[in-house]
């Protein structure tokens, strides 16, 4: 993995670094970073249904419920995770002497 | 929540066969009774069992639709026995009639104690069946651990 | 998140579900005249992996009828029971494991 140093600019901590042409990767992390959010979200959305309709009596088994918690769960836990990883890497790139 | 409805199916089966358990008791208590408040000697009760959906205060709708999944059983009603009561002949008795015959109940102790038996079981049977849902529910819980 | 195996496991508890409440309204209405034993044809259901359809519920074939045209065989009810439940708990048990696997590998990464 290599990145072009010029390319990185003075952006917020959240802004990934873009990777270098060679890649290829549209939109680099930010894009990935992005997509993972949207699916964590949809996730959460799942989730919240699944327990809000178990509170009114008309949802399905219970089981199923707290497999919608749990995937939203391990989807968020791995979003930060992969977040922090990021963070992390940009860090160390712009503490980096040139 | 369609398991949790088993469990009101369950509290169903217990309910009928304990009425069940209690008819017979009382047919056994009042074998031999000639007398009654209404008149005439004791008639043997029985319940009559139909299928019937149960809810559970949880959920209204929902139920509804489920159809077989949540099909108890309800004591539709307490059957008395129609037939003409046996005649014993005690002219000493207080309650012969003119000719000295008794009418008394017709019941026959050994089959209603027969049936009280069954009755135990299909008790315990429920209960066995809403052990399981309860432990089966409680294994989904598990899954959050 | 978590892979096909995970998502199989939870609709072979679905299903398990759905027949211990059939086994449930069998085994109370064990001695309601005419009524026949229920069941779900659990391999095909199975088999079929209908997510979120609800199974066709079968009278259960070969059952001898009593008298009163009931024909629920409580050994039978039984055994659905307690196998049932054991099939429930393993699979359960499987799937936990599962979610802990993959929060594990999550956590890895730290």
């Amino acid at each position: 993995m290599s990145f072009s140093i010029s390319s990185i600019g003075p952006s917020s901590a959240i802004q990934a670094p873009q990777l270098d042409s060679g890649s290829k990767k549209a939109g680099g992390f930010n894009a990935i970073l992005q997509d993972a959010m949207g699916k964590v979200g949809e996730f959460n959305t799942t989730a919240s249904k699944s327990v809000e309709s178990f509170l009114s009596g008309e949802g399905d088994d219970l089981h199923k419920t707290i497999m919608a918690t749990q995937r939203a769960d391990l989807a968020m836990e791995l979003f930060l995770q992969v977040r922090n990883k990021v963070v992390q890497a940009y860090q160390e790139v712009m503490r980096m002497q040139v | 929540m369609s398991l949790l409805s088993a469990l009101s199916v369950s509290a169903s089966g217990l309910s009928a066969q304990r009425s069940r358990a209690e008819l017979l008791v009382e047919n056994l208590a009042n074998a031999e009774t000639t007398r009654t408040p209404e008149g005439g000697p004791y008639r043997r009760k029985d319940a009559i069992f139909t299928s019937a959906p149960q809810s559970s205060p949880f959920s209204a709708e929902f139920q509804r639709e489920m159809g077989a999944y949540s099909n108890g059983v309800e004591v539709a009603e307490i059957f008395e026995d129609t037939r003409e009561p046996e005649k014993r002949f005690l002219p000493g008795h207080p309650d012969a009639d003119a000719s000295g015959y008794v009418a008394f109940p017709r019941i026959n102790p050994a089959e209603d104690m027969v049936d009280l038996i069954a009755a135990s079981r299909g008790y315990h049977a429920n209960v066995s069946a809403m052990s399981a849902i309860k432990d089966m529910i409680q294994k989904s819980i598990d899954l959050l651990r | 998140m978590l892979d096909a195996l995970a998502t199989k496991l939870e609709h072979y508890m679905d299903l398990l579900g759905k027949r211990q409440q059939l086994v449930s309204a069998n085994v109370a209405n064990a001695d309601t005249p005419g009524y026949r034993t229920k069941d779900i044809d659990f391999q095909f259901e199975f088999m079929s992996l209908l997510e979120g359809g609800t199974p066709n519920v079968i009278e259960s074939p070969g059952l001898p009828v009593k008298n009163d045209g009931n024909n629920v065989v409580i050994e039978r009810e039984s055994r659905l029971l307690a196998e049932n439940a054991l099939r429930f708990s393993l699979a359960s048990n499987l799937l936990r494991g599962e979610i802990r696997s993959v929060r594990s590998a999550i956590q890895e990464g730290r």
